[in-house]
C-alpha cells in the first residue's frame, strides 16, 4: 500500500472549503472528512509501526529545497492523538456544530497534524497560524463577554508569538539559506554563535505562547474559561499537544546542545509549579482545568527536555504524559459542561480522568510520572524530583476537591455525550495497559 | 545608486518598527490600537525577511537577460504568506471587535479583565 501523509493535511482543508457550498450537511460532510482523517492516522501509525519511518516529498522537488513531511514514531503517535480525539470529540459536540464551525474545527485540525508531520520549518510557521485563527474564532464563537475576553487575550499573545516564530526562521535562513529542518540540524554547528541562540530564544518564545509555557500562558485560563465545552476540549488535545512537540523537535532536532536542555529543563519546572498552585486556589472549574493543563504540559517540557539526555526514559514518559493528558483533559473539559457528573458513564470517565491525571497505576499518566522519576534519577536531579512529587500532591489535593464537590446526579448530559466522554477516559486505561508506547520510543527517530 | 549602503538603515527600520510594536501593545489600553501596534510589528518582521534576502546591486528575481545578479526569491515568497497571514487575522480582530464594542459598549479594556 503506499502511503500519502499529506492526505491527512489535505483532506480536512479542502473539506473545510466545501462546507460553505453544502451549508446543510456542513456538520455530516465535516464528521465523515475528521472520520477519514482518524482512520487514514490510525493506518499510517501502524505503518511507522511495522516499517519505521516515511517521509513524501511534496510537489515533486526533492529536499532541501522542495517542502517534504517527515514522519517517525514520535510524530506518528501526535498525529493519531489529534485525530482520533478530534473524532470523539465531534461527535460528543454533535447537533452544536453548524457549517462555520465545523469549517473551524477542520482547518484547527489540520493544522495541528501539519505542525506535526511536516519537516518544513516555515511551513510549520504557516500551520501555527492555521490552527491559531481557527482556535482564536471557535473561542469567540460563543459570542458572549468572557469568550471575546478570551479570544482577544488569546490573539494579542499569539500575534506577537507569530511576529517572533517568523523572526527566529528569518535569523536562521539568513544564516544557513535552508528552511528545511533537517538540514538546518545537519549545518547549525557553523552558525555564528550569537545569532543561533537569539533565533533559538525567538523560536521557544513564539511556539511557547502556543504551548502553554509560564510566563507566556496570560491567555490560557481566560480563553478555556470562555470557551464552549468542545472547543476547550479541543484546545487540550490539538494545538498545545502540535505546539509541545514543535518544542521537542527544536530542542531534539534543531538546537541539541546541553544549555537548550538545561533552559527548558528549569522552565519546565516553573511552569509546573505555576500551573499546580495556580489550579489550587482557583474556584472555577474551567480555570482549575486550565491551570491544571499548565502544569501537565510543563511536566511534558521537563521530560522533553530529559529526552535529549537520555532517550531511554524521558522518551516514554513524555508521550505517556501526552497520552494521559489528551485524553483525561478533554474529557474533564467535556464533563464540566454540567455542575455535576450525571450518570455512570460520566462518573466513570471523571473518576478515570483524574485517577490518570494524578498518576495511579497502571493508568497512562502513573507509567509517564513513574518513567520520568527513572529519567531524572539517572540523571541525579534530586531538587526536580522533588518538585515534581511536591506539584504530584498538589494535584492530588485538588482534583480530590473536585472530585468531592462533583459526585452527585444533578444536571442533565445526553447518552452520546456520555458515552464518547467515556470513550475518551479509556484511553488512559487503554495506553496504560498496551505494551505501544515502549516500542514506539524504541523506533528511530528523524534526526534523532 | 549605492544598495549596499541601504541594508544598515534597513536593519534600523526593521529595530524601530518591532519597538514601537511591542511599546504600543505593552503601554496602550484601548485594544483597536492594540492590533494597530501589532500590525505595526508584523511589517517590522516583513522588511527583516526582505533585508536578509537582499543582494548589494541585484534587481528583481525575474529572469531578464540583461541582469546577472537577483535577489533571493524566497524571503520574497515567505512575506507573501506572512502579508495574507497578517491580513487574516487582522480581519478577525477587527470583527471580534465590533462584537466586543457591542456587547460591553467601549473598546478599553475593563476592570475585570485580568491579564
Amino acid at each position: 500500500m503506499v502511503i500519502h501523509p499529506v492526505l491527512l493535511i489535505a483532506i480536512p482543508l479542502i473539506t473545510a472549503f466545501i462546507i460553505p457550498i453544502f451549508k446543510k450537511y456542513g456538520a455530516a460532510i465535516a464528521g465523515g472528512a475528521i472520520a477519514f482523517n482518524m482512520g487514514y492516522a490510525i493506518g499510517i501509525f501502524f505503518h511507522v509501526y511495522s516499517n519505521g519511518k516515511i517521509y513524501e516529498t511534496i510537489a515533486g522537488f526533492n529536499p532541501p529545497i522542495g517542502i517534504f513531511l517527515a514522519i517517525d514514531s514520535l510524530s506518528a503517535l501526535l498525529a493519531l492523538i489529534i485525530n482520533l480525539f478530534a473524532f470523539i470529540n465531534f461527535v460528543a459536540i454533535g447537533k452544536e456544530a453548524n457549517y462555520k464551525f465545523s469549517m473551524l474545527y477542520l482547518l484547527a485540525i489540520a493544522g495541528s497534524t501539519g505542525i506535526v508531520i511536516t519537516g518544513d520549518i516555515f511551513n510549520m510557521f504557516v500551520f501555527f497560524e492555521i490552527t491559531a485563527v481557527a482556535s482564536y474564532a471557535l473561542i469567540a464563537g460563543k459570542k458572549d463577554k468572557k469568550a471575546l475576553e478570551g479570544a482577544i487575550k488569546y490573539m494579542v499573545l499569539g500575534s506577537i508569538a507569530s511576529s517572533f516564530i517568523l523572526i527566529g526562521i528569518a535569523l536562521i535562513y539568513s544564516q544557513l539559506k535552508t528552511l528545511n529542518i533537517y538540514d538546518i540540524a545537519a549545518r547549525i554547528a557553523s552558525m555564528d554563535a550569537k545569532i543561533k541562540w537569539a533565533s533559538f530564544a525567538m523560536l521557544l518564545t513564539g511556539i511557547g505562547v502556543e504551548a502553554e509555557i509560564f510566563p507566556l500562558n496570560g491567555w490560557v485560563p481566560s480563553a478555556y474559561q470562555g470557551a464552549s465545552e468542545g472547543v476547550a476540549s479541543l484546545l487540550s488535545f490539538a494545538p498545545s499537544k502540535a505546539a509541545i512537540y514543535a518544542i521537542a523537535r527544536l530542542m531534539l532536532v534543531i538546537f541539541p546542545f546541553h544549555a537548550t536542555y538545561e533552559i527548558a529543563l528549569w522552565v519546565g519546572v516553573i511552569t509546573l509549579l505555576i500551573g499546580e498552585l495556580a489550579a489550587f486556589m482557583q474556584e472555577d472549574v474551567k480555570r482549575m482545568l486550565a491551570y491544571s493543563s499548565i502544569g501537565q504540559m510543563g511536566m511534558i517540557l521537563i521530560a522533553f527536555s530529559l529526552a535529549s539526555q537520555d532517550l531511554k526514559y524521558a522518551l516514554i514518559a513524555s508521550l505517556f504524559l501526552i497520552v494521559s493528558h489528551a485524553a483525561s483533559k478533554s474529557s474533564l473539559f467535556l464533563l464540566s459542561k454540567s455542575e455535576k457528573m450525571h450518570g455512570m458513564a460520566s462518573k466513570y470517565a471523571g473518576i478515570v480522568s483524574v485517577l490518570s491525571l494524578i498518576g495511579m497505576p497502571p493508568l497512562a499518566g502513573f507509567w509517564g510520572k513513574w518513567y520520568l522519576m527513572l529519567a531524572a534519577m539517572d540523571e541525579k536531579l534530586w531538587l526536580v524530583i522533588i518538585l515534581i512529587f511536591f506539584a504530584g500532591i498538589v494535584e492530588t489535593a485538588y482534583f480530590a476537591r473536585y472530585l468531592h464537590r462533583s459526585i452527585g446526579n444533578d444536571g442533565e448530559l445526553s447518552l452520546r455525550y456520555k458515552a464518547t466522554m467515556a470513550a475518551m477516559a479509556s484511553f488512559a486505561i487503554l495506553f496504560g495497559l498496551l505494551p505501544l508506547v515502549y516500542k514506539i520510543a524504541s523506533l528511530p527517530l528523524w534526526g534523532g | 545608486m549605492n544598495f549596499a549602503a541601504l541594508t544598515l538603515p534597513c536593519y534600523i527600520t526593521v529595530a524601530a518598527l518591532l519597538s514601537i510594536g511591542l511599546y504600543g501593545v505593552i503601554s496602550k489600553s484601548n485594544l483597536m490600537k492594540i492590533f494597530i501596534s501589532l500590525s505595526i510589528m508584523e511589517t517590522g518582521v516583513n522588511l527583516l525577511l526582505i533585508t536578509i534576502g537582499h543582494i548589494p546591486g541585484g534587481t528583481a528575481p525575474i529572469e531578464n537577460a540583461n541582469f546577472a545578479k537577483y535577489v533571493d526569491p524566497l524571503p520574497q515568497a515567505l512575506v507573501l504568506t506572512a502579508i495574507v497571514i497578517g491580513l487574516s487575522v487582522t480581519a478577525l480582530a477587527i470583527a471580534v471587535l465590533i462584537s466586543y464594542y457591542q456587547k460591553n459598549g467601549t473598546l478599553e479594556y475593563k476592570e475585570g479583565m485580568k491579564w
